[in-house]
C-alpha cells in the first residue's frame, strides 16, 4: 500500500531520486480522502454556481445597454417566431414582443425584489432573532410565538390575500415576500446567539462594564453575521421562486415590466404550438436559482479558513 | 396527558381565532368593493347600495366582526357572493380533492426521498453522491408551475398517457402528484441526508457497531430511529401546509381543490368564501400538527408528552 504510487515502470525509475516518504500515505491517498473530495466537490459547486449565475444576472444587468427591442413593443407582424428567427434570440410571444427582452427586463424587476426582499428580511430576522436570542424573557417568548404563529398560518394564501388586496406593486411584493422570509433567519440567528452569549468574551465584555446592547451589537452579532448571511443568500433563490409564483398566479407586478412567473403564464396558453414560450423564461430561472443555490451550498461547504494571525 | 391534549387544543384554536381575525382586518381594510365586483360594473348606486345592504356591508366594521364572530361559532360563515350557496358547503366540497392530492404527495414523497436521502448519507462524499446531491439542487430550484406546465406538454399533450386536467379518472392524479413531489423530495431528501450523516458519525452508533450491529439494523433501527421525529415532523409540516391548498400546481392542472378557489374567492371578493376557506384550512393543519405531536411518543419512547419542556 505505501509503495502504491510505483505502478508504472516511469515512476519506479524516478523512485531512488526521491527522498523516501515518511508517511504511507501517499498524494493518490489523499486524493481519494472523504475530506479532500468535499473540499474539491464545494470548489467546483462554487464555480458552477458562480457560472450560472452570472450566465444569468449580467445579460440582465446589462438589458439596457443590449441591442434589444423594447420588451413592451408589439409587433403583430411577427408573432410567435421561434427562435433565432428575424434576430430574435428567444423567439417573439403571441402579441411579436421579443422574448428575450421581455425576460430580461423583467428578470431586473424580479432580482431588485428579490434582493430588497431578502435584504429586508435578513434585516428584521437577524435584529430580531439576535434580541430573543440575548435578552431571553419576554422578548424571546414574544418573537417565539409570532414565529410559531406564522409557521402554522397558511403562507401563500396569505401572500396571495396581500397582494390580491392592496394591489401588485413592486414594494407590496416585496414587503410581502420578506415577511414570508424573516422567520428562517430570526430562528437560525436566535439559535446562533443562545450559543454565542454563554462563551466566555461574553462574560469578559460584561465585566468590562459594556452595555447589553453594545455586547450584542459589537461583540456577538460580527460572530454569527457569517453564518446568518450565507442562509440569506439561499432565500434569495427562494424569493426569485415565490415573486416567480406571485406573478404566475397573477399576483406580479405589471409596470414597467411584466416579471418572469407573468411571462410563463401567458405562454401557457400557446404551449403545444409554441414550446419556447414557456420553456425558455423556466430554464432561465432554473439556471439562475440553481447557481444561487450551488454557491449558497458551496459556501457552507467550504472548508472554514484559519483566522488571520490565530 | 389529557391535559397535554387539551392544551394544545387550545393554542390551536387560538391560532385558528388569530388567523380568521387577521384575514377578517384585511380584507376590510384593502382597497376595492365586492359589490362592485357582485354587481357589475355598470351597477347603478341605488344597486350598490342594496347588495351591500343584502351582504350586511353597510354596517359599521365592528358591528360586522361581531356578527362574524357569532357565526364563527355555529359554523356558518354566510353565503358566497359567486357561488349562492352557504361558503362553509363549498369549502368543504372542494377539500377531498385537496386532501386526495396531498396525500397522494405526502406519500410519494416518503417513498422516494427518505431511501433517498439514507442513500446519500451512507456514501459521502462520492461522485453518485455528488450528483444525487446536484440533483436534488435542481429539484428545489425549479418553479413548481414551470415543472407542472412542463409534465403537462410532455405527457399529457405529446406523448398523451395521463390526462391534462380535473380528477376525472385516478390518471389525473399522477401529474400533480409528481408536480409537487419533485420539489418536496429535493427538500425531505436532503434533510435526511443531513440527519443521518449526523447520526453515522455519532459516537453511539460507532458502540453499536462494535458490538456487531450492522446491515439494515443498523441504518434503519439505530441511525434512522434517532432521526423519525424530525423526518415525521418535516413531511407532517409539509402535509399540513399542503392542506391550505397547493394553489399554483392546482391552478396549473385545473384541480377542483381549495387552492383553485381560494384564487378565485380572491379574485372576485367573495368575502365568506375566504374567510370559510382560511377557517377550514386552518383548523385542519392545526389538526394535523395536533396529530404529529401526538405520534411523538410513538415514534421515540424518550418522549413524554405534557413534559415536552423538558424533554
Amino acid at each position: 500500500m505505501s509503495i502504491s504510487d510505483t505502478a508504472t515502470p516511469a515512476a519506479s525509475a524516478a523512485q531512488p531520486s526521491r527522498a523516501p516518504s515518511p508517511s504511507a500515505v501517499t498524494k493518490a491517498l489523499v486524493a481519494k480522502a472523504g475530506a479532500t473530495r468535499r473540499r474539491n466537490a464545494a470548489k467546483w459547486k462554487l464555480r458552477i454556481g458562480a457560472v450560472c449565475t452570472l450566465v444569468v444576472i449580467i445579460p440582465i444587468l446589462l438589458a439596457q445597454v443590449l441591442p434589444l427591442p423594447d420588451a413592451n413593443h408589439q409587433d403583430l407582424s411577427a408573432r410567435r417566431l421561434a427562435p433565432l428567427m428575424d434576430g430574435h434570440l428567444f423567439g417573439t410571444d403571441q402579441l411579436g414582443r421579443d422574448l428575450l427582452s421581455r425576460v430580461l427586463h423583467g428578470g431586473q424587476v424580479s432580482l431588485t425584489i428579490g434582493i430588497l426582499a431578502v435584504v429586508v428580511s435578513g434585516a428584521i430576522g437577524i435584529i430580531l432573532g439576535a434580541a430573543a436570542g440575548y435578552f431571553g424573557g419576554w422578548v424571546d417568548t414574544v418573537v417565539s410565538r409570532v414565529l410559531e404563529a406564522q409557521m402554522s398560518l397558511p403562507l401563500l394564501m396569505m401572500l396571495l390575500l396581500v397582494v390580491a388586496l392592496f394591489g401588485p406593486s413592486i414594494p407590496v411584493i416585496t414587503f410581502v415576500i420578506a415577511i414570508a422570509q424573516w422567520p428562517e433567519v430570526a430562528r437560525l440567528t436566535r439559535s446562533m446567539v443562545l450559543v454565542e452569549r454563554e462563551k466566555p468574551y461574553v462574560s469578559a465584555a460584561r465585566i468590562l462594564g459594556l452595555h447589553r446592547i453594545q455586547i450584542l451589537i459589537q461583540h456577538i452579532i460580527p460572530n454569527v453575521i457569517k453564518q446568518a448571511t450565507l442562509v440569506v443568500l439561499l432565500l434569495l433563490a427562494q424569493a426569485v421562486l415565490l415573486e416567480s409564483a406571485l406573478s404566475f398566479l397573477g399576483a406580479g407586478p405589471q409596470r414597467p415590466f411584466a416579471t418572469w412567473g407573468r411571462i410563463i403564464s401567458d405562454g401557457q396558453d400557446y404551449i403545444t404550438t409554441s414550446w419556447w414560450m414557456v420553456t425558455l423564461p423556466g430554464l432561465v430561472i432554473v439556471l439562475m436559482v440553481v447557481g444561487v443555490n450551488l454557491l449558497g451550498d458551496g459556501l457552507r461547504d467550504r472548508p472554514r479558513r484559519k483566522k488571520k494571525g490565530a | 396527558m389529557t391535559n397535554y391534549i387539551l392544551k394544545r387544543l387550545g393554542q390551536g384554536l387560538l391560532t385558528v381565532f388569530l388567523t380568521v381575525s387577521t384575514v377578517f382586518i384585511l380584507i376590510r381594510l384593502a382597497p376595492g368593493d365586492p359589490a362592485v365586483s357582485y354587481a357589475g360594473p355598470l351597477a347603478t348606486t341605488e344597486q350598490l347600495a342594496r347588495v351591500r345592504e343584502q351582504f350586511g356591508l353597510d354596517r359599521p366594521v365592528l358591528e360586522q366582526y361581531w356578527i362574524f364572530l357569532q357565526q364563527l361559532f355555529t359554523g356558518n360563515l354566510g353565503t358566497s357572493y359567486s357561488f349562492q350557496a352557504p361558503a362553509m358547503q363549498v369549502v368543504s366540497e372542494r377539500m377531498p380533492y385537496t386532501l386526495t392530492l396531498a396525500t397522494a404527495a405526502i406519500l410519494l414523497t416518503a417513498v422516494v426521498a427518505i431511501p433517498l436521502g439514507v442513500w446519500m448519507a451512507r456514501r459521502p462524499d462520492t461522485n453518485r453522491e455528488l450528483g444525487v446531491n446536484v440533483l436534488t439542487i435542481a429539484g428545489q430550484s425549479m418553479p413548481d408551475f414551470w415543472t407542472g406546465i412542463m409534465l403537462l406538454t410532455g405527457f399529457a399533450v405529446l406523448i398523451p398517457l395521463f390526462p391534462a386536467s380535473g380528477f376525472a379518472t385516478w390518471g389525473g392524479l399522477v401529474l400533480p402528484t409528481v408536480t409537487i413531489a419533485i420539489l418536496q423530495i429535493a427538500l425531505i431528501s436532503r434533510m435526511v441526508r443531513r440527519e443521518m450523516t449526523a447520526n453515522f458519525a455519532a459516537p453511539y452508533l460507532t458502540v453499536a457497531r462494535s458490538r456487531g450491529v450492522g446491515g439494515p439494523a443498523l441504518t434503519w433501527r439505530y441511525a434512522m430511529g434517532n432521526s423519525a421525529i424530525p423526518v415525521f415532523t418535516a413531511l407532517g409540516t409539509r402535509f399540513a401546509a399542503m392542506l391550505n391548498g397547493v394553489v399554483v400546481v392546482e391552478v396549473v392542472f385545473a384541480w377542483p381543490g381549495v387552492g383553485s378557489l381560494i384564487v378565485r374567492a380572491l379574485e372576485t371578493r367573495d368575502y365568506p368564501l375566504i374567510q370559510a376557506t382560511v377557517l377550514l384550512t386552518s383548523l385542519l393543519a392545526v389538526a394535523v400538527q395536533l396529530v404529529i405531536d401526538l405520534a411523538y411518543p410513538l415514534l421515540d419512547p424518550r418522549v413524554r408528552l405534557g413534559k415536552a419542556a423538558a424533554a
